[in-house]
């Protein structure tokens, strides 16, 4: 009963929270220095100059922009709530299908490079954990190695080896299922050591702790024990990184998806930053802001069933 | 509880902690005095000597500018390791903040900052660090405030996390029942056991910063030129990497091998302060 | 059939062959042609929509709308939808005659009334502010005389007209479909009569363009005759430079724009390449001659004395874009003043000289230049990233050492798009320098970046805030004289009242480099702004 309220209230706040992330955008943008009708002239003549009023008219009276602040942004919000994110300044379409088209991309990149890290970083920390000196120390310089790799450096070295000199993968494979490897690998690798240095931390802990004794007594093979109890443990950590993990993933793929020139979100959202292009921006930390309110409320699920000492507070 | 006990295990080898140290006393050295480890001008140019590969006397070769890549990225590492220590710095200082506030000042504050730190969490820090600079315009001080402001939630919520376990735990509340003030209490028994955790998240932090202020560089985003902040080194070797190498790969080594090293430090000095506790 | 069809194209392409026999062209024909096929297409920038007033939206414009008229390789107009035109006695009315059954691809005819309402959207309705800064304020009206002549009618006799008219901002659109269809479709599917018609376009990856089988209006310049030989052209956007010259090496592509300048060499050897120099502006400062230390023409003329901006160019570009000294226009404009750009070769003493004489004669602790105890600081803010490339930068950064060296002290301001773009730098106290260029074939490009800035008829492109009515009276001038000899020996003169004043300081030319897979011939370069043409594109067997 009580959780069940517990994510009711949840769920509701989190539809004043994604409003709340529209609104601070909507107003950011706002505070960047310069016109947007000028930037709009610009963009669409590639000049850098200032345009007189009568020839920015149009497009003030167009969107709009001569309107009070607080009547744009009232404007915004209602139309929020139909559903319609508003026009796009620069590609004259809805938002929402500006978005719509780069989404599924960016997903499927975020999401098999959260996969792909996490098998990495699991597979390679209850391989080397607590095995002898050698080995564990190869699986932390291995983690600390991969950790402090940039992302974008990544990227451009596994695409000059694998694609460019060994050819093995698409230079420009775009959305096709050979042409995301590379990007899922820039993505996932730095992650993998990232989350197993997390994660060797809490199997170390847990391998002290008397219950893996007394398994082990009752004659449970060292795997059995690894998997069975230390990773049940280890898990918990795990859930909050994941949350993590999403928004740097997001960041990340802002990166990935410009070296492999790969449509996506991240992509739109460079350039309408760029180009001032409001509603687009507005729209994106709107839809990533749901994303992660559903993933948050996961989360707190999750983590009720795992931790049952959580459940009271 | 288990979440709060300190690894004693020591990662690294010996070796490796010695080597980690010397990398870092090289790049603070270089930070600080860069003119003790190499002679001629970070901005020296010698268009006689363009892209030249790494030799003895130009030991990472040089730039399509003539310009020594090692003089570089030695007078880089004032502005990457002060982007990676004023970020993590900023970041802290912020997280601290909101975390111990979240945790302690009541249900309805928490309940509140909770779902602001959702607001910042939402926005991916790329996007954050966007808006800033195009708010203020790329410069150093707004690589720092970016990278900053943008990692600054993740830790709040880590910290949050961190001030309710230990607040579970009895002995805070035995602490209290001894009739330690509340600023005592945090100060001597939840900050420490708080925060000890996280010292590895910090030193991780200093490596993860000096790398997303390169990403910001690799957007065209960074500390303007001519600086040879790493990440901006990168940038520009970028369309050399199937040409002329080491403009790409070495400042990229040096990013890596710097990372490490704080890394290993801090994990090293985390398990000295785990013992210390004891 | 199949064979049939081969066999009458090889002939076609035989003939158009022999006629461009000059061949210089490394992207000329040859080989077997086979019929079909797609070209993958490595572009850089997406633009919003397909057509527009940006050079990059006349890139892919220009592969689906037809120009009235086009620019053959010597300069001269030839015709396209027109197939002749005459200009009346007093210069004020252009009547082009169309050519017969030109059809745009929803079935409506190309007819007079259809391009007097494109000049109309363009001119008054602020469908193309390029087009119409171009002819602005010589335009007046444009009308239909019957259903294959139009009329185009001036204020003022302006002979660049006609050269104008060939950039690919005056594609002509199908008015009933325009008038017809949502902002959406016209924007990303816009309806002309041009060899191709967009199929499809995945944002933030490429534009599919589909072979348009019932095409008839090829222009004058065509290399050969009837519709596009190859099926499709994937207009991919590859922002990153080395994966997109990779992407030719793998087959992944057959045409690459903007080769990175380090492969240009590797290129050469390995494909076919063609280079194009942009008239117009070239990439020049604008001198803010408004406020600070370049009120002072002395020290504008040091400026540009004190650094090797020819050695700087060349490193920064590896030899391959070639250095420009004149700063209003590029060596590739007609009426371009060579002797102009011989001006400010790199010579330190006198830009001491100058600086001492103008009063800089204290240097401080950093051993920069002060008059009056103030620091001669300069700031240079440039498009980071989109005017400018990694390449560019290191020009900028070798000039900044150079100028160092006589006491300049110089600050790289780089500026992203919103913030250049949004106006942060459009006031005179936000910078003292500042390198654009702006495409162009016609000298007239002069008027637009230098007629004064007036209360009345505020100038934005005038960016170096230079006020010369001398200037202005000379370029009016040449803007209305029918001789073309007169008219630029004119262009001539007012290029060197820039120079002279140093109201503007050259750096390169703006290029546009392309390299062709050695299976793919026939793609050439339109010659007014250097577009990619593929409708006489074919693969040889």
């Amino acid at each position: 009963m009580s959780r069940l309220r517990r994510i009711a209230v949840k769920a509701v706040t989190s539809v004043v929270v994604i409003v709340a992330a529209a609104s601070v955008t909507f107003f950011a943008q706002l505070a960047v220095p310069g016109d947007r009708a000028n930037t709009l002239m610009n963009l669409q003549t590639g000049q850098d100059k200032k345009w007189s009023v009568d020839e920015l008219a149009p497009l003030n009276e167009r969107f709009g922009f001569d309107d009070p602040v607080i009547v744009q942004y009232l404007d915004y919000v209602t139309g929020l709530f139909h559903g319609d994110l508003g026009t796009s300044y620069t590609q004259k379409r809805p938002v929402t299908e500006v978005i719509g088209g780069q989404l599924l991309p960016s997903l499927t990149l975020t999401g098999a490079a959260l996969l792909v890290a996490w098998a990495l970083a699991l597979g390679i920390t209850l391989l080397t954990v607590k095995r002898g000196r050698f080995l564990t120390s190869l699986g932390t310089t291995w983690e600390a190695l991969t950790a402090s790799l940039p992302h974008y450096w990544v990227g451009v070295v596994l695409l000059v080896v694998f694609a460019v000199q060994l050819r093995v993968f698409p230079i420009i494979g775009g959305t096709s299922a050979l042409g995301t490897v590379l990007p899922v690998l820039t993505l996932a690798i730095p992650l993998a050591g990232f989350l197993g240095q997390v994660t060797r931390d809490e199997f170390e802990q847990v391998l002290q702790q008397p219950f893996v004794t007394t398994a082990r007594t009752r004659g449970m093979s060292d795997l059995g024990v690894r998997v069975q109890h230390v990773l049940r443990h280890a898990i918990l950590p795990a859930i909050t990184l994941s949350g993590w993990a999403l928004g740097a993933l997001v960041s990340g793929a802002v990166i990935a998806e410009n070296i492999f020139g790969r449509p996506g979100i991240g992509q739109v959202l460079v350039t309408a930053v760029n180009t001032r292009d409001l509603p687009t921006v507005s729209g994106i930390v709107l839809v990533v802001a749901a994303i992660y309110v559903v993933a948050n409320l996961l989360v707190d699920l999750a983590y009720a069933i795992v931790d049952p000492r959580l459940r009271a507070a | 509880m288990s979440t709060l006990t300190v690894t004693r295990a020591v990662h690294l080898p010996k070796v490796g902690t010695v080597l980690s140290l010397l990398v870092v006393a090289f790049v603070v050295a270089a930070a600080l005095v860069p003119g003790l480890l190499v002679d001629g001008s970070p901005t020296a140019i010698d268009l006689k000597s363009t892209l030249e590969a790494p030799s003895w006397a130009h030991p990472f070769g040089t730039d399509d500018a003539g310009r020594d890549l090692f003089t570089r990225v030695v007078h880089g590492a004032r502005e990457s390791l002060g982007i990676g220590l004023g970020a993590t710095a900023l970041a802290f200082v912020i997280a601290i903040g909101l975390g111990f506030t979240a945790a302690l000042a009541g249900r309805v504050v928490d309940a509140a900052i909770t779902r602001v730190l959702e607001v910042a969490f939402a926005f991916p820090a790329l996007l954050l660090a966007l808006l800033v600079i195009a708010v203020r315009g790329p410069s150093l001080a707004t690589s720092i405030a970016a990278v900053g402001i943008g990692s600054a939630p993740g830790y709040a919520r880590m910290i949050r996390g961190q001030v309710l376990a230990v607040r579970q735990a009895g002995f805070i509340e035995a602490a209290a029942a001894l009739g330690h003030g509340w600023f005592t209490v945090i100060r001597r028994h939840l900050f420490p056991n708080a925060m000890r955790p996280l010292v590895a998240v910090a030193t991780l932090g200093v490596g993860q910063s000096i790398v997303w202020a390169s990403a910001l560089s690799f957007l065209g985003l960074g500390v303007a030129p001519p600086s040879s902040e790493w990440g901006a080194l990168l940038d520009a070797g970028r369309l050399h990497i199937t040409t002329s190498w080491w403009l790409e790969i070495l400042p990229g080594v040096v990013i890596v091998l710097v990372a490490i090293s704080v890394t290993s430090l801090g994990r090293t000095l985390q398990n000295r302060l785990g013992g210390a506790a004891r | 059939m199949k064979a049939r069809t081969a066999a009458v194209l090889a002939a076609a392409v035989l003939a158009t062959a022999s006629l461009s026999a000059c061949g210089s062209d490394p992207a000329a024909g040859g080989g077997t042609p086979k019929a079909g096929g797609t070209i993958v297409y490595g572009h850089v920038q997406e633009p919003p929509c397909i057509f527009g007033g940006w050079i990059q939206q006349a890139y892919i414009s220009r592969q689906v709308l037809d120009g009235l008229v086009t620019l053959a390789e010597d300069g001269t107009v030839k015709p396209w939808l027109a197939t002749k035109w005459a200009v009346s006695p007093d210069g004020l009315k252009y009547t082009f005659t169309l050519k017969d059954g030109v059809k745009f691809t929803d079935g409506t005819p190309v007819d007079a009334e259809a391009v007097a309402w494109n000049f109309d959207y363009w001119e008054n309705k602020g469908g193309n502010s390029t087009a119409k800064v171009s002819i602005d304020p010589y335009y007046k009206a444009a009308k239909a005389i019957d259903a294959s002549t139009v009329e185009i009618e001036f204020n003022t006799p302006f002979p660049p007209f006609l050269t104008l008219a060939t950039q690919g901002y005056f594609g002509i659109q199908s008015p009933t479909a325009f008038k017809s269809r949502t902002e959406k479709e016209n924007c990303e599917k816009p309806i002309g009569s041009g060899g191709f018609t967009v199929k499809e376009w995945k944002h933030g990856e490429e534009v599919v363009l589909a072979k348009n089988p019932g095409y008839t209006s090829w222009p004058a310049t065509a290399k050969h005759e009837g519709p596009a030989i190859v099926d499709e052209v994937r207009w991919k956007f590859v922002a990153d430079g080395v994966s997109r010259y990779a992407s030719l090496s793998t087959g992944e592509s057959h045409v690459v724009y903007e080769v990175p300048t380090v492969n240009w060499k590797d290129a050469q050897s390995r494909y076919q390449t063609i280079r194009y120099i942009t008239p117009g502006k070239p990439v020049s400062f604008y001198i803010n001659t408004r406020t600070g230390p370049f009120t002072d023409a002395a020290v504008r003329k040091a400026f540009a004395y004190g650094a090797d901006r020819k050695s700087a160019v060349e490193a920064g570009f590896h030899g391959v874009i070639p250095y420009e000294g004149n700063p209003a226009v590029s060596q590739a404009t007609p009426g371009y003043n060579a002797e102009v750009a011989k001006a400010y070769a790199y010579d330190p003493a006198k830009a001491n000289q100058l600086l001492d004489e103008a009063g800089w004669t204290q240097r401080n602790a950093d051993k920069v230049r002060t008059k009056d105890g103030k620091p001669l600081t300069i700031k240079l803010v440039y498009g980071s990233g989109f005017i400018f490339t990694q390449e560019g930068a290191t020009v900028l950064q070798v000039l900044q050492e150079q100028w160092k060296q006589i006491g300049f002290d110089i600050k790289l301001i780089p500026a992203t798009q919103a913030e250049l773009w949004g106006g942060k730098y459009t006031d005179p106290s936000t910078f003292d320098a500042t390198p654009s260029y702006w495409t162009s074939p016609a000298p007239s490009i002069l008027w637009i970046v230098w007629r004064p800035s007036t209360t009345e008829k505020p100038n934005g492109s005038n960016r170096s805030f230079y006020n010369n009515e001398t200037l202005s009276a000379v370029i009016q001038q040449a803007n209305s004289e029918p001789d073309a000899t007169k008219a630029n020996d004119l262009y001539g003169q007012a290029q060197k009242i820039i120079q002279d004043d140093a109201a503007g300081i050259g750096l390169y030319t703006q290029n546009s480099t392309y390299a062709v897979a050695q299976n793919l011939k026939n793609v050439w370069l339109e010659k007014s702004q250097g577009e990619p043409v593929f409708s006489d594109a074919y693969f040889t067997g």
